[in-house]
Order: C-alpha cells, then structure tokens, then sequence
C-alpha cells in the first residue's frame, strides 16, 4: 500500500470533513480570531507607552506559534481520542500500515493545513488589529516544523495514556494551558529550559524570523535534537499503551 | 486461507480462549457462534490483530498473521458494539476511505461501491452523512465499508442487528453471491439463527472459550433431533398411564417429556410418532394445542451449549 494513497486519503477526510461541516470551520476562524483580538486590545490597554509596538508583536507572534503548537499536539490526541469515542477507532488498527504510521500522516496532513489556516489567521488579526507584522512565512514554517516532532513526540504520550485510560481529558486541557508558557519561554541558548519541550524552536523562531538575527547552525542542532529526543521517547511511550491496550483488549473499549 | 491453531488467551486468571482451532476455505461462510461471554469477539479482534494472543498460531494464506501485517488489506470488519465507520461523513465517502486505508482505490473500488449502495437501499440517502441515517441504515452502511474493496474474508459480528427482514434478505443474497463469485470467505457471528441457517456451510459453536462443534450445519442438526411435537392435553389425562404407554409407542431414537400436561417429543424421523398419534386417538385424548415443527438451528445450538454444561457438571 503506497503512502501517497495514504496521504491522498487523510486530505480527502480533512477536505470532506471542512466541506460538510463549513459552518465549525468558520466558527473556529472566528473563535480564534476572537479570542486574539480581545488578548491584543487588552494588552494594548496595558501596556507602555514606547513599549507598546514591541510588545503587541510578540504577543501576536507567541499567539501564532500557540496556534500552531496546539494543532500539531492535538493532531494526535484527536485520532487517538476523538476517534476512539467516535466508535471507529478499531477500524483503524485494521491495516496494513500500522496505526503509528497512520498517525504520523494525519499529523503532516493536519500540518499542512494548519499552516494555511495560520496564514488566514495571521492576516485576519493583523487585518482586525491594524498591527501589521512583518512574518516572513517560509522562515517561519521551516522553523516550526523543524520544532514540530516535539509536539508530536508529546501527543504520543498523552495519546499513548487515552488508549489504556480512556479518560485524559483533564491531562490534555493542562497541556494546551501548558503550551502556552512554553511558547513563552526561551529555549535559547542552552540551558534548563532547552530540555521542555518546543522551546527551543519558539526561540529559534523568535529570533531568526522576528527579530531578523541570522540562523546559527548550533541553534538549528538543538531544536533538531530537542525534536528527535520527544519524538523517540513519545513513540515508544505510545507503543508501549498500545502493547498494553492489545493484551487487555482495551482498544476501543470506550 | 484461514488457519486458526490451538489459539489460547487469558485476562489475569480467566481463560477466555483455550486452544481454539479451525480453518476456513476460500468461498466457504462459516458461523461463528456461543453465548454472550464464550469468546466470539475475542477470536474475532485476534484475527484483526487489535488483541495480543497468548498461545498458538493465526495464519493467513499459509502466513503467520505475527510476521506479516499485509494480510489486513485482505480483511473486512463489521465488528460488534462498535460504530465502525465515521458517522460525519456520508456511507460512501465512508466506503471509500476505508477502502484506500486498506489500500485499494480506483474506478473498480467506485463502481462496486456504488453498485452495492444500491443493493443496500442506501443510494436513496447517498448525501446524508452516516449521522442522520436510522440505526438499519447506519448498520448497513458499516456493511457497505467492508464490502466496498472485495476482501478475501469478511468478519461479520452481528450484520442483522437493526436491519428489516428485506434488508437481511438482501444480505443474504449479497453474501452467497459474493462467496460463489467472488470466492470470498465469511465468518458470521450472529445471534439470528434462521440467517445462519440460510447462508452458512460450517458452524463453529464456542462455549466458555472452547470449542464444543465444529462442522456442517447438517452434521450439527444430526447430532440432535429433527423433529420436535408439542401437544397440549386436556387436564382429565392420567400421566403415570400415558407415560407408561408413551414409551412402548415411540420407536428409534427420542426424548420426551410431560408436564403440566404439556407433552414434548423430540425425534429423527416422522414416521416415529405415528403410534403416538394413532394411541392418542383410540384413547379419544383430544390435544387443545398440537404442532410439529422441524429443528431450527437455534434449538440445536441451544441443546449443544446445555449439553456440553452437563457434560461439565457431571
């Protein structure tokens, strides 16, 4: 079975389910779109006065990052969760490509079209804010998907929990809090903070797309590394749920 | 095709399966049956790899299903108490993505799908997604996703559940045309015993993970009895004398049973309650109530479980 055909299926889902359910689409825009403008008014009303344009920046840069990191997290947890009480969840096990793989192409699906949605996003609040940001859009996304596998890497885990424990509702609510300080924080240069996480790609973004600085192949080795380490340890977290959830025949026993 | 061997499995310290074993041929529909509990889906989700074994060996066209995942594109699942498809999209975008997760597509995928579509009497709600449908349809629109790519063996827990009797006569013909021209091979659970007596060739009866028959439908039946009279006596009956009588007038190989002036005989062939008759008559013993009836598959299943009970019992 080809992953084209794979691939090919997952856009197929994803452009269905935009089509027929348009109106949760829109809602979600505008949802986001609200939810930015009243964070930006109500930073604006706080804040320095000389400071303000450097400040709104950020703010609306770390919201474009939140934005992202939250749909590449939750990519995962949504098949694994979403799926498992949509009542089908087992259906996806049954195929040749293991339910990883097929995991891993509904994440670039779910990506690639996050990407666009962020695009939409980023000129609807620049439009609505009148705070145009300067966002050199290629930089930015290769930055993000080099930091992206981390995200992936901590779907995995709390996915890896969904499968055996069914209820994590609680445990992916404070991660999509939690990710919000994370895309806060500075990942760089290396310290403590380098180990959560996403950080050091936030910082690497920050730096080489927003403030302009020029891209340190050092910086690029540790947001590789920050990636491929949550990636590794997610992976096998989630397989080891799912050895789990075979033995006690726990797939789908929502 | 299939090879099931000795395959065991355990939760903490309860067997649910020990050392199930059975084969299925390309083209043949076999039944999978037993009571709630006895290890039907558990056999099942083992052929579909969503549970790990313990012991013993699945294997798929001469292949160890452990060592080869490819065999899964081979394989269709309607599977019990789950919804199996995505209800926000409509049966045959379901149909078509589960397909091309199997990896098949094409023209060939499309056009089965539509053809079957409208077998199924789902083309009628063609735009409607899955969610609308009513619970036959949604039943038969999972159907629908396991049928569309043509696999070699079909695992179908429970496909009447919901559906109207034309519907399940549908599905019947679908499945025997499928399984003469296609050569495809089905493993039926269902607790619908006149649908597996219509379409199945092998019985396969699980009681408490083991397996108590396995064999042609007929071989089943043969083990019991064919036949089984009710007569329902007037009350003025003397039970020691009919008992007495009852015995010396029923030849070959019975059983029978009197109570509450309810008489019950089970028997092989209908010659054997001729005398019965003809006794009842001279005796002017007029029943209120009397039928007799061929075995049904359920009763026979029904007989074997009890029996293989007592045989534990004892």
């Amino acid at each position: 079975m080809s992953w084209l055909l794979l691939f090919k299926n997952e856009l197929k889902l994803q452009y269905f389910d935009m089509r027929q359910y348009w109106f949760e689409t829109v809602l979600s825009l505008v949802v986001i779109c609200g939810l930015f403008v009243g964070l930006f008014y109500g930073i604006k009303s706080f804040a320095y006065e000389g400071q303000e344009g450097q400040s709104l920046d950020g703010l609306m840069f770390g919201f474009l990052l939140w934005t992202f990191a939250t749909t590449a997290y939750s990519s995962i947890t949504k098949t694994v969760i979403d799926d498992t009480q949509k009542g089908y969840i087992e259906q996806l096990f049954i195929a040749p490509k293991s339910f990883t793989k097929l995991l891993f192409v509904k994440v670039i699906v779910d990506i690639a079209s996050g990407f666009m949605f962020l695009i939409l996003v980023t000129y609807l609040v620049m439009w609505l804010t009148g705070n145009w940001l300067d966002i050199h859009f290629l930089k930015f996304f290769a930055a993000l998907l080099l930091a992206a596998p981390s995200l992936v890497g901590l779907g995995l885990i709390v996915s890896g929990f969904a499968l055996v424990f069914k209820r994590v509702d609680t445990l992916g609510q404070m991660l999509t809090l939690a990710l919000m300080a994370l895309v806060a924080l500075e990942g760089l240069p290396f310290g403590p903070i380098t180990l959560l996480p996403f950080t050091p790609g936030v910082s690497l973004a920050r730096d080489w797309v927003l403030n302009g600085s020029p891209l340190q192949m050092y910086d690029v080795a540790i947001v590789t590394l920050n990636s491929a380490l949550y990636l590794f340890v997610g992976s096998a977290i989630f397989k080891h749920f799912e050895q789990v959830a075979k033995r006690k025949n726990l797939i789908g026993q929502y | 095709m299939l090879s099931v061997t000795q395959l065991s499995k355990k939760y903490a310290d309860k067997t649910v399966l020990d050392d199930v074993s059975f084969n299925i041929a390309p083209g043949e529909i076999v039944a999978l049956l037993g009571a709630n509990g006895s290890g039907k889906t558990t056999t099942i989700n083992s052929i579909c790899q969503l549970i790990e074994y313990d012991a013993g060996d699945i294997q798929f066209g001469g292949q160890s299903i452990q060592s080869n995942r490819q065999y899964l594109s081979q394989i269709g699942a309607v599977l019990g108490g789950s919804r199996n498809i995505n209800w926000r999209l409509t049966a045959s975008q379901n149909a078509e993505y589960f397909a091309a997760l199997r990896g098949h597509s094409g023209k060939a995928v499309k056009h089965n799908i539509a053809q079957l579509q409208q077998r199924l009497g789902l083309d009628k709600y063609a735009k409607l997604e899955v969610l609308k449908l009513s619970t036959g349809n949604k039943q038969k629109a999972a159907l629908l996703s396991a049928l569309a790519y043509s696999p070699k063996l079909l695992l179908l827990d429970e496909p009447t559940l919901g559906l109207d009797l034309d519907t399940v006569q549908e599905l019947q013909d679908i499945i025997g045309q499928q399984s003469s021209d296609s050569g495809q091979a089905f493993l039926i659970t269902s607790h619908d015993m006149s649908f597996i007596d219509k379409i199945c060739q092998k019985v396969i009866v699980i009681d408490q993970g083991k397996v108590i028959f396995s064999g042609t439908i007929d071989a089943l039946k043969n083990t019991l009895y064919s036949y089984k009279l009710r007569a329902q006596l007037a009350n003025s009956v003397d039970e020691v004398e009919l008992e007495k009588n009852l015995h010396d007038l029923c030849a070959g190989r019975y059983q029978l049973q009197f109570e509450q002036n309810v008489l019950r005989v089970d028997y092989e062939t209908p010659e054997q309650v001729m005398p019965l008759l003809s006794w009842l008559h001279t005796q002017n013993i007029c029943p209120t109530e009397l039928s007799i009836t061929p075995l049904q598959m359920e009763d026979a299943f029904r007989s074997l479980t009890q029996a293989a009970k007592q045989e534990e019992k004892s």
